[in-house]
């Protein structure tokens, strides 16, 4: 475990979420996997709340659920991207690309 | 996404089991991989499995964070609730009992009536399709019936009936049993079949049909003993025989008459069938599919138009009016049911209040805990939440002890219904249950929901305040509870109001004078079968015999009369005065018509105003006379001495056979006590009698005890005929009450709801004292010590419970003179702003107002100054 990886900010794990499923379907601990890889380690996501995380989104419609067969062949469940999803998706997405860059021209230049 | 969310949340609730083996089972494949990668990566399988635990963190934390998201949290949270709520009620059983007790009196008390409403209003009537089904308001004849129904293209079918008493004979005593002479179309018309055999067919329906009957289940059951090869047999009535063709299903009945046989009118009275001017039948009509009343109105009116055309001797006045039949049957009893459904909610609205300010009283005395609780991160949402389903569950429970308790009232109710109102039994259906669910909910919401709210703002503080022994100046007002007071008072005002208008009116109907003395007088009614004395001369020999027989029976002196007074009928006439103008045939007065015999006048203490009585000389053969009432006199004969005037029937044959008045007699209340006394001739039986008059209703004036009396009759009517049933036995005392039995109906009800909202307003602003007593203690105790008054103590206390009252009376005064005016069609000569009851009802309730402020007051001069002091 990368003794600098840093826990997400608070409200960006739906995100990720999010942006991580706008790819394929995928299970639970492929999320959180596939967060981990390509932020190079560099985030970690508490696995405690992924899952709460992944009800909610599905609560508010934003994903769906289903049963599936995992690639070790076992029963899991798979999570992808509704439309209302994808919509929140750039929504967000473009909301914390201003924030972002907001954010980073006050530390450059103040 | 709101309807996501909620589907959600409902397949959460609805699949909880199911969901939770997931949440197992998707947690569980995340542990199985986590451990593998572990593995895979060369740690030991152990380490790998507690590493990923430890990951992941505690395993019932992150379910229970799903569970928290999937919502369910709700449901469980309104159980613990609930829970806590049941708890902590049973701990104060005194006052869990007060605020139950309190709603189910009000839910009681609605639920009661609205049982009533929902049977007698809204519960259809019990025919197939019964909105097509009309009735038109006044009575016709079977040949224009046919008539009206051959021209007119609205109606799918019609049917008449005309209710006569009949003998039935031949199976042991005779009895006198009610029968339905119908035409064939009306069973069609209601759209029922008899449970066995069948009905009347249309081509018996005519001159020389077969003489059948159809029977009603319970004369079926009662007197054939319910034998299932009855039809074919024959049976007696008045004395012809008929055969037995149908029986009707049990819970058949006519929709306003009873009926123990179905008879062709055809049949019964062969003779009087084709007389298109007797309009003796109430009629039923049923739309076909589509047509509508104001067009079916038009047609009949058309249809009145040409028979007025084609029969002016006899049908020139038609003007018949359809109406809903359902109308026409609940249409007298709606005003008066709405406005005790009225008041009967008031009483709930009091009830409330009291609930309302129960709750809040406990409020404080909880305060404690609520504070604990408050203090130990209970949002107050929450609070409230758990109040609201203390509330709601009380008010559950209170509207559930109220259903039982109207099942007792309906009882109640029964046994008090005038017959006006045709109700056989009050059922508590679907709809009954749901009223009351709704209405406790709706109570324990709302009226919760006030002191609750409340509550989280200025009770407690104000509570806390008190409890910190501040010695506050102020007077621990809340706002909230001196409002509820107020509305008490003002409510328990309006319903006092109503019942006190409608107790004068009904005061002022039962000091009507009659026009004779009910006392001691009982009544009964004979017919003579017309088979047996068809003939004029015979009926009055009978009638004289019978009399003769009577009188000498020792303390009683008997008369007889055609219709009696209060019975409900009476035969209308049209009369031409001798030397008045004639007036065009159709237009003529129509007048009560009366046969008498014996000392009518004398019997019934009837006051004769000038002339002279009927006199034993006054019988067939000598000159005709008649006596008039004073209404008579008064319309027909104004600014003319009666005495010596001649009258005679209208379209009587020429030349006229006049009758001379001899007398006038007081006005009598014939059709009942609320109703103008209406022109009347009597005439002799012996004078004026025709084939069909064959009634008579007996008045006997008693100084004997009435059971032995009835006896004596009876065996002297049947040792002259043992074939002749008497019926309607009553005095005129009962016949008396009988005739204002809606009213009294009214009366009651309202009377005991006024008395039910002043006793809870009572207990309203008693409790309120009481609590403000107890609250400030403390402070009347170093009043007390500082020398003040008995009087001065009792202003002290007494001053806000007496000001809000008074305020709720003239408030409540306002309010009744606003709503009193919907009472208008339920009283008797009272006016719904009469000044007298106003003021009464509110000195009453005034001090009513007084003693519940001063019994807890009472309570505050006891107090020992040393003891309220300690208390600190």
């Amino acid at each position: 475990m990368p003794s600098r990886s840093i826990d997400l900010p608070q409200g960006t794990l739906d995100l990720l979420i999010l942006r991580t499923l706008s790819l394929e379907p995928l299970h639970g601990w492929a999320v959180s996997e596939r967060i981990q890889q390509i932020s190079s380690d560099v985030l970690r996501v508490q696995q405690g709340s992924l899952y709460p995380a992944l009800h909610r989104l599905e609560r508010r419609g934003l994903i769906k659920a289903r049963w599936g067969t995992s690639e070790n062949n076992r029963k899991a469940k798979f999570y992808e991207l509704t439309k209302a999803g994808r919509r929140e998706l750039e929504i967000e997405q473009d909301a914390w690309q201003k924030l972002t860059a907001a954010v980073s021209q006050i530390l450059e230049t103040a | 996404m709101l309807l996501h969310d909620l589907l959600f949340r409902l397949r959460a609730l609805m699949q909880h089991p199911a969901m939770e083996s997931e949440l197992d089972d998707e947690l569980r494949f995340h542990l199985e991989r986590q451990t593998d990668k572990y593995v895979k990566s060369g740690m030991s399988e152990a380490e790998a499995a507690r590493r990923a635990r430890l990951e992941l963190g505690g395993l019932d934390q992150v379910k229970n964070e799903c569970r928290a998201v999937r919502g369910v949290s709700l449901v469980e949270s309104l159980v613990q609730d609930l829970h806590y709520s049941a708890r902590t009620l049973l701990h104060s059983p005194v006052f869990t009992a007060c605020a139950v007790l309190t709603l189910a009196l009000g839910i009681g008390a609605n639920t009661a009536i609205f049982s009533v409403i929902n049977r007698v209003l809204l519960n259809p009537l019990p025919y197939p399709n019964s909105q097509e089904l009309l009735a038109a308001r006044q009575n016709d004849s079977l040949p224009n019936l046919k008539d009206m129904q051959r021209q007119t293209h609205s109606f799918a079918s019609s049917g008449g009936v005309n209710i006569a008493p009949a003998d039935f004979t031949g199976n042991g005593e005779p009895v006198r049993v009610h029968a339905a002479y119908v035409d064939a179309g009306l069973l069609a018309t209601l759209g029922v079949q008899p449970m066995l055999g069948r009905w009347i067919s249309a081509e018996e329906d005519t001159t020389g049909g077969a003489r059948n009957v159809v029977l009603s289940y319970r004369f079926w059951r009662d007197f054939l003993g319910g034998d299932a090869h009855a039809l074919g047999r024959a049976i007696r009535l008045s004395d012809k025989t008929y055969t037995i063709i149908g029986v009707m299903p049990r819970d058949f009945t006519l929709p306003r008459e009873l009926a123990d046989v179905f008879v062709s009118l055809w049949a019964g009275y062969p003779e009087d069938a084709p007389d298109r001017d007797v309009h003796s039948m109430h009629t039923y009509w049923r739309l076909k599919p589509g047509a509508t009343l104001p067009q079916a109105q038009a047609e009949i009116a058309q249809a009145d138009h040409r028979l007025a055309e084609d029969f002016p001797d006899t049908e020139k006045e038609r003007g018949t009016v359809l109406m809903p039949l359902h109308e026409s049957l609940v249409g007298n009893v709606r005003p008066a049911l709405l406005i005790l459904f009225g008041a009967v909610g008031l009483v709930l609205l009091i009830a409330c209040a009291n609930f309302a300010m129960l709750l809040m009283a406990r409020a404080v005395t909880r305060q404690r805990e609520l504070m604990i609780r408050a203090s130990l991160g209970a949002r107050s949402g929450r609070l409230i939440r758990q109040r609201l389903t203390e509330s709601t569950l009380l008010a559950l429970v209170g509207g559930a002890t109220g259903l039982l308790a109207a099942k007792a009232g309906t009882t109640l109710l029964l046994a008090l219904k005038p017959a006006e109102l045709r109700l056989d039994a009050i059922p508590m259906d679907a709809r009954v249950f749901v009223f009351v669910f709704a209405i406790s909910l709706l109570t324990g919401l709302l009226f919760g929901l006030l002191p609750a709210w409340s509550a989280t703002r200025g009770d407690i503080a104000e509570a806390l305040r008190e409890n910190a022994r501040t010695t506050s100046t102020g007077v621990s007002r809340n706002p909230l509870r001196s409002l509820l007071v107020t509305a008490e008072l003002a409510l328990a005002l309006i319903l006092l109001a109503g019942a006190g208008l409608l107790i004068k009116g009904f005061l002022r109907l039962r000091s009507v004078d009659p026009g004779f003395n009910p006392g001691n007088v009982m009544t009964m009614y004979l017919q003579l079968p017309g088979a047996r004395y068809p003939q004029i001369p015979s009926q009055t020999n009978f009638r004289r015999e019978l009399l003769a027989r009577i009188n000498s029976l020792p303390g009683a002196e008997a008369a007889m009369i055609t219709d009696l007074p209060l019975a409900g009928n009476y035969v209308g006439h049209r009369v031409v005065v001798d030397g008045q103008p004639a007036r065009a045939v159709g237009t003529e007065p129509e007048v009560q018509t009366l046969s008498v015999m014996g000392n009518y006048f004398g019997v019934m203490q009837i006051p004769l105003r000038t002339g002279r009585d009927f006199s034993a000389m006054d019988r067939a053969g000598e000159p005709l006379v008649a006596i008039v009432n004073q209404a008579f006199v008064k319309q027909l004969l104004p600014g003319q001495n009666p005495i010596g005037t001649r009258i005679d029937w209208a379209r009587s044959n020429e030349p006229h056979q006049w009758m001379t008045i001899i007398g006038v007699a007081g006005d009598v209340k014939h059709s009942g006590l609320d109703q103008l006394a209406e022109p009347a001739v009597y005439a002799p039986f012996s004078q004026n009698d025709e084939r069909w008059r064959r009634f008579m209703t007996l008045v006997i004036r008693t100084r004997v005890p009435v059971a032995g009396l009835v006896e004596n009759v009876k065996k002297q009517l049947w040792s002259m005929d043992s074939q002749m049933p008497v019926s309607d036995i009553q005095s005129m005392d009962d016949l008396l009450a009988v005739s204002v039995a809606q009213q009294r109906f009214n009366v009651l009800l309202l009377g005991s709801f006024a008395v039910l909202a002043v006793a809870l307003a009572g207990v309203g602003i008693y409790g309120m004292v009481a609590y403000r007593v107890n609250q400030r203690t403390h402070e009347i105790g170093l009043y007390i010590a500082l020398g003040a008054q008995h009087r001065d103590v009792l202003r002290l206390v007494m001053k806000d419970g007496v000001k809000l009252g008074l305020l709720g009376i003239v408030l409540g005064l306002a309010g009744a003179i606003a709503l009193t005016r919907v009472m208008v069609s339920v009283l008797f000569e009272v006016k719904p702003t009469d000044p007298a009851t106003l003021i009464g009802v509110a000195m009453l309730l005034a001090a009513v107002t007084i003693l519940a402020c001063y019994i807890p007051a009472r309570r505050a001069l006891k107090i020992q100054p040393m003891t309220a002091l300690r208390r600190e």
